[in-house]
């Protein structure tokens, strides 16, 4: 048995599951530690990084936009990826360790669908059977994702509980895993869940910053003044953050969804406004109601609309290591159409609320100070959104 | 005053009687209705009563105690009311003991040391906690050490193994044994090594060992009966006071003819 200060960060994190997975997530760690220490393994990852993923990816110079911004940006290119985000570099990740594991079976959850997209192809790759579980709700905004996963050759479970969005997705995909831990390996997405999963995600998505701080070093031959990301769960930022921990120069921001307004209620921003408690396996902060039912997120974001955040931004947060923002939809939006103007890409709407904190820090820094973005996605999936928001109709 | 769970399980002992539990969403039909359902089944000789605390993201529970506890929070059920309701039901003088079935979160957003003077003063006896693994109990253990604070039941699965023993090591009142993987109300789904999971428990446990999940009729646990001290039933009794629009005479009438029939 794994002693508190492993299990938690500060005091977020734990194992807040029935006593049925208890034994499944011990196995999980105890594979999840031999991996990481064996060079085989390690080197496999990095095998399938380069040449399936397309690592490493660029850290791009934004000229235009840091001309308009004013201060230096680049841009951490994830949405380059294969499958377009950064979600897939977890995905390899802990499908290796399911092969090793010798797991037949993986399931998931999926907000956007990037994740289940991943997991699918992960699975594809792997020749292993795939359940992604995804709320109707997603579903209908994300259905170019929907036929991908399916094209893939994964089953699609719509869930009809709830809000219907991505908390009774992984409502679903646990009570699954309950059911089928024997044989099914769970993939999270999110840098969430009981432990050991918030350590893993962040293990293999650590590449981001891991090659950020080698690239940044190389353009700049110094670390940068501030590192930003967005956070739903926070698997991107967890990934970008990882080498910067330890560097106290670099300030490290979080950029969470505010969806019409931290003000009207209808937002995603777990950090704002949410209190301590135990949700999806782990301690940290949530969006609740006063008698501690979970409340619904709002974000025109689907990858963000999430109630919950990741155990290890609840620290950082309550360490005062990183600050955590937040972005009305409104802003996201300006900042995605901006960015395709300026730069010729089309971000993700969850990447875009970066973006649009990216506009507003830069505003406190010089022409000379460095800023890296991570571009966790690429749009194709939001052109249905982008363009129901350009004709003002309503995107939730 | 010893605690009425402990009382009702050495009370059964010495009759060798199997004890018989049920669970119910608390709130429903409304808050009257539930508490004349528990009266009900006083009379019929439920032996304990689990009563569910509606939470948003029941995770270990299946279609129909999610529907329940959807329906109940749109009532507007919260812990507070359940608290009333206990003291209402005690101070009427029902001595059937009560285990709160309740998701972490929902104690917590409370206050846990408040919560645990709640269930003093209001008079619960027990509590399920189906997300506080052993490994997590530290903080509510530590404040149940106080007089009168109701017991924490602990829960095994079948694939607990090696957990067992340690989980077993102070527990009280009886141990909760799941019957197979996954959430309540999967009908006929046990655990393919249900009776040597069951035995295993059995052999180290010295407290009563009760089997939930899954389970309708006393028939579906004969082949269970050596190694068994009770059973609990919770989705088909909750499926069977919706189908008999909450009627006192049905709920009596299965829990009679359950109770007579584990006991044959």
């Amino acid at each position: 048995m794994k002693n508190k200060n492993e299990r938690y960060f500060g005091e977020f994190g734990g194992q807040f599951v029935a006593e049925s997975l208890m034994n499944p997530l011990e196995e999980l760690d105890q594979a999840f530690e031999e991996a990481i220490r064996q060079e085989e393994f390690l080197k496999q990852y990095d095998y399938y990084m380069k040449q399936y993923v397309g690592r490493e990816n660029p850290l791009y110079y934004a000229e235009n936009l840091s001309r308009v911004y004013g201060t230096k940006i680049y841009l951490k290119r994830e949405d380059l990826n294969h499958t377009g985000a950064h979600k897939i570099n977890n995905v390899i990740g802990q499908i290796l360790l399911a092969k090793r594991m010798g797991k037949k079976k993986v399931l998931a959850e999926t907000g956007a669908g990037q994740h289940g997209v991943a997991t699918a192809t992960g699975a594809a790759l792997f020749g292993m059977e795939c359940t992604v579980y995804m709320g109707e709700e997603d579903m209908r905004r994300q259905a170019l994702n929907v036929l991908r996963m399916e094209m893939l050759g994964a089953k699609v479970e719509c869930v009809k509980t709830g809000s219907r969005t991505l908390k009774d997705a992984t409502n679903e995909a646990i009570r699954t895993w309950a059911k089928t831990a024997e044989d099914t390996f769970y993939v999270i997405g999110s840098a969430v869940g009981p432990y050991p999963y918030p350590k893993i995600v962040k293990e293999f998505q650590s590449v981001i910053s891991r090659e950020s701080k080698k690239q940044i070093m190389e353009a700049e031959g110094r670390l940068p003044d501030v590192v930003l990301a967005c956070v739903g769960g926070g698997s991107n930022a967890i990934g970008m953050f990882a080498e910067f921990v330890q560097e106290p120069s670099v300030k490290l921001i979080g950029v969470e969804a505010a969806g019409l307004g931290i003000e009207t209620g209808k937002h995603a921003s777990a950090m704002a406004l949410g209190q301590p408690g135990t949700l999806h396996g782990m301690r940290s902060y949530l969006l609740q109601d006063e008698d501690g039912n979970i409340q619904i997120a709002h974000s025109i974001s689907a990858g963000l609309d999430y109630p919950g955040v990741g155990p290890e931004h609840a620290y950082l947060k309550d360490s005062d290591r990183a600050e955590y923002v937040s972005i009305t939809d409104k802003e996201a939006m300006e900042a995605l159409l901006e960015l395709c103007r300026l730069e010729g890409i089309i971000p993700a709407i969850e990447s875009a609320h970066a973006i649009a904190y990216a506009k507003k820090q830069a505003k406190k820094m010089d022409g000379d100070q460095v800023m890296i973005v991570c571009l966790s996605g690429r749009g194709d999936k939001d052109v249905h959104t982008i363009s129901d928001y350009m004709a003002g109709k309503d995107c939730y | 005053m010893e605690n009425r769970i402990e009382q009702k399980m050495q009370y059964l002992k010495e009759k060798n009687e199997k004890a018989f539990i049920t669970y119910m969403t608390a709130g429903l039909p409304d808050m009257a209705g539930c508490k004349s359902i528990i009266q009900a089944q006083e009379q019929a000789g439920t032996d304990i009563l689990e009563l569910g605390i509606p939470f948003s993201d029941p995770v270990a529970d299946g279609p129909v105690i999610q529907n329940a506890s959807y329906k109940s929070i749109q009532q507007g059920t919260n812990l507070r009311k359940v608290f009333a309701l206990m003291r209402e039901i005690r101070s009427e003088g029902m001595q059937i003991p009560i285990v709160f079935m309740m998701y972490y979160n929902t104690m917590l957003h409370f206050g846990l040391e408040k919560f645990v003077e709640a269930c003093i003063l209001s008079g619960v006896d027990g509590l399920v906690i189906p997300d506080l693994p052993l490994e997590e109990q530290e903080d509510l253990r530590a404040l149940l050490k106080k007089e009168g604070a109701p017991i924490l039941i602990q829960l095994v699965s079948p694939v607990s193994a090696d957990r067992i023993p340690r989980i077993l090591d102070g527990a009280r009142g009886f141990v909760y044994c799941v019957s197979g993987m996954g959430v309540t109300g999967q009908r006929g789904n046990f655990h393919r090594e249900i009776l040597s999971y069951l035995s295993q428990v059995k052999k180290v446990s010295k407290i009563p060992v009760m089997m939930g999940f899954g389970i309708e009729h006393a028939k579906d646990v004969a082949p269970m009966k050596d190694v068994i001290d009770g059973v609990i039933v919770g989705s088909y009794f909750i499926q069977l006071l919706e189908d008999n629009d909450y009627s006192q005479e049905a709920a009596m009438k299965y829990c009679r003819d359950f109770k007579k029939e584990l006991n044959a």
